[in-house]
């Protein structure tokens, strides 16, 4: 089941995905399994070829949306099960930049590899990141920015949100940002690609 | 040598007086505003008119978008207007727009072109970019997957449609060069594989690229991002060089110089470095300048000046590439004299 459930994720078989996870539920498979050995699994060896720029950004987001159909069959038996995410993440836009590509794959990134995102949108503004990370008790804040007059927004938002959640750990990313750009701005990691910010955000929980 | 024939001596690796002292991108609109309160005359507005009060090299620019006037609009930033090939079907009668080619500005253009006062050129919607347009970023980036047929079909009447421009730009005068509007890398590389990039735009690019060079027309690629990768395959499908090379993107000009020894490009100035002083400049220009004295690579901003960059910043920058544009110039000819 793993195997096969996984070889759907890689290939973004959705059909494919969906039909094995409701066998699998049938069969009397834990949720938890299915979760972690198939398409956590799946979407972890998708993370790993996307870094070392095996697949592309359309294959990405077929293995995600594969993962997603999946995951809508299986989240009711998680719940019932008890399975939490392995952590909350926050992620927005900066306020004054509308690009969402970017951020929209870190999110499917985060999803596949078992936290639970809130998704706040682009031109988000300082209050909307600081209400979201109290109001879901976030442990990870994602910073996204595509152009370099937006970048500037990062630095703000970050100290509003360490101000008002002190043990938040902020991942800032997207074109114009650098891995030294985040160190001056206080943030606590930089992801420089998708797949990477995964890591950085499993690093930072650790 | 007047405007046209540096650009092509210098595309053509020929030793030459100076470097091109070009914008090709022109500038944000916030740039000119900031530029308006600090010494940039206020009825300095259009892109030329700023070319020539700086002094640039002027280099003229057609842009031809396959959408009519009436096209519908996107909701959103990224949005796209269609989903299905119903969707096309319905968009049809809104694309393709049969009258860009304006006669009377590029008659005008090309009189300036032809007494060699401007280099003349155009971009238009490639073929990862114009499906962009229709579809939105993201359902784009699915329908390589989920809608292949129509991303032919889009890319095949696309080819056309630029075949029909292209001869109506040509009954009035050859352009210098042209760029296909692609952007289709970012930081990490390209934004799809070798495959798809073979099956769903390399097929139209041999369809179109053969008129551009019977005409005389040298085609360029415009993609943003790292196109280190892709450069291959852009050689591969007939294309000549590339623009802008940004460097915040991680590109390298002496790497690509290396590993393509005959492209031409434009662009590659890091702009981040603009608002650093003259001593960061320098370094840039320094960087610069080895590749340049070569021939092929045409020294500009990476893409348009920010408005973090100072009216002032801007003149710093400028008397920088005066300098090194003569210095550039001097090495190529004691290159060819075997003099360096």
């Amino acid at each position: 089941m793993a195997k096969s459930l996984s070889e759907c994720i890689i290939k973004g078989d959705h059909a494919g995905a969906v039909a094995i996870v409701k066998d699998a539920l049938d069969e009397g498979t834990s949720a938890k399994a299915i979760l972690n050995d198939g398409l956590i699994a799946g979407m972890a060896v998708v993370g790993e070829r996307f870094k070392r720029n095996e697949v592309y950004i359309p294959e990405v987001l077929i293995s995600a949306r594969a993962m997603k159909m999946a995951m809508e069959v299986l989240a009711p038996r998680l719940a019932e099960a008890g399975v939490e995410p392995i952590a909350k993440a926050v992620i927005g836009t900066v306020q004054g930049d509308l690009h969402d590509i970017g951020k929209n794959l870190v999110v499917m990134m985060l999803k596949g590899a078992g936290f639970e995102v809130i998704d706040i949108g682009v031109d988000a503004r300082p209050p909307a990141f600081v209400n979201a990370v109290k109001t879901t008790g976030a442990q990870i804040v994602g910073l996204s920015a595509l152009l370099t007059t937006t970048m500037p927004a990062m630095e703000g938002t970050i100290r509003a949100i360490k101000e008002a959640c002190p043990d938040v750990k902020a991942i800032v990313g997207g074109a114009p940002v650098t891995a030294d750009y985040a160190r001056r701005i206080g943030a606590d990691g930089y992801g420089a690609d998708a797949a990477s910010a995964v890591d950085v955000a499993k690093g930072l929980l650790s | 040598m007047n405007t046209r024939e540096r650009f092509h001596t210098t595309m053509n690796f020929q030793p030459f007086d100076r470097l091109p002292i070009l914008e090709w991108a022109g500038w944000w609109d916030k740039t000119i505003a900031r530029w308006h309160t600090e010494g940039l005359p206020v009825d300095v507005k259009d892109r030329y008119a700023i070319c020539e009060h700086f002094g640039l090299d002027v280099y003229k620019q057609g842009k031809f978008v396959g959408l009519g006037r009436d096209c519908p609009k996107p909701v959103s930033h990224g949005a796209g207007i269609m989903e299905s090939a119903a969707d096309y079907e319905s968009l049809l009668p809104h694309l393709y727009p049969h009258d860009l080619v304006n006669p009377r500005t590029w008659n005008a253009w090309a009189d300036e072109q032809q007494r060699g006062d401007i280099v003349l050129w155009f971009t238009i919607d490639g073929f990862f970019w114009y499906p962009r347009r229709l579809f939105g970023i993201e359902r784009h980036l699915y329908a390589f997957y989920d809608q292949p047929e129509l991303m032919h079909r889009i890319n095949s009447d696309l080819a056309d449609w630029m075949l029909l421009v292209i001869e109506q730009v040509c009954s009035i005068c050859t352009p210098d060069f042209m760029t296909f509007a692609e952007d289709m890398s970012y930081n990490n590389g390209p934004m799809l594989s070798k495959g798809l990039f073979d099956e769903f735009m390399r097929p139209y690019y041999d369809k179109v690229i053969p008129v551009l060079r019977q005409h005389g027309i040298v085609p360029l690629i415009d993609s943003d991002g790292d196109i280190s990768v892709p450069a291959y395959w852009f050689s591969e499908a007939g294309l000549d060089g590339v623009l802008p090379l940004e460097r915040q993107a991680g590109v390298d000009i002496g790497r690509l110089r290396r590993e393509h020894p005959t492209m031409k490009f434009i662009g590659h100035f890091d702009k981040m470095t603009m608002d650093k002083g003259e001593s960061r400049m320098r370094e840039e220009f320094e960087r610069l300048l080895p590749t340049a004295a070569e021939g092929g690579f045409l020294i500009s901003c990476d893409h348009q000046t920010p408005p973090g960059v100072s009216y002032r910043d801007y003149q710093v920058y400028l008397g920088l590439f005066r300098e090194y544009a003569e210095k550039a110039g001097k090495r190529s000819r004691q290159a060819i004299r075997g003099t360096t």
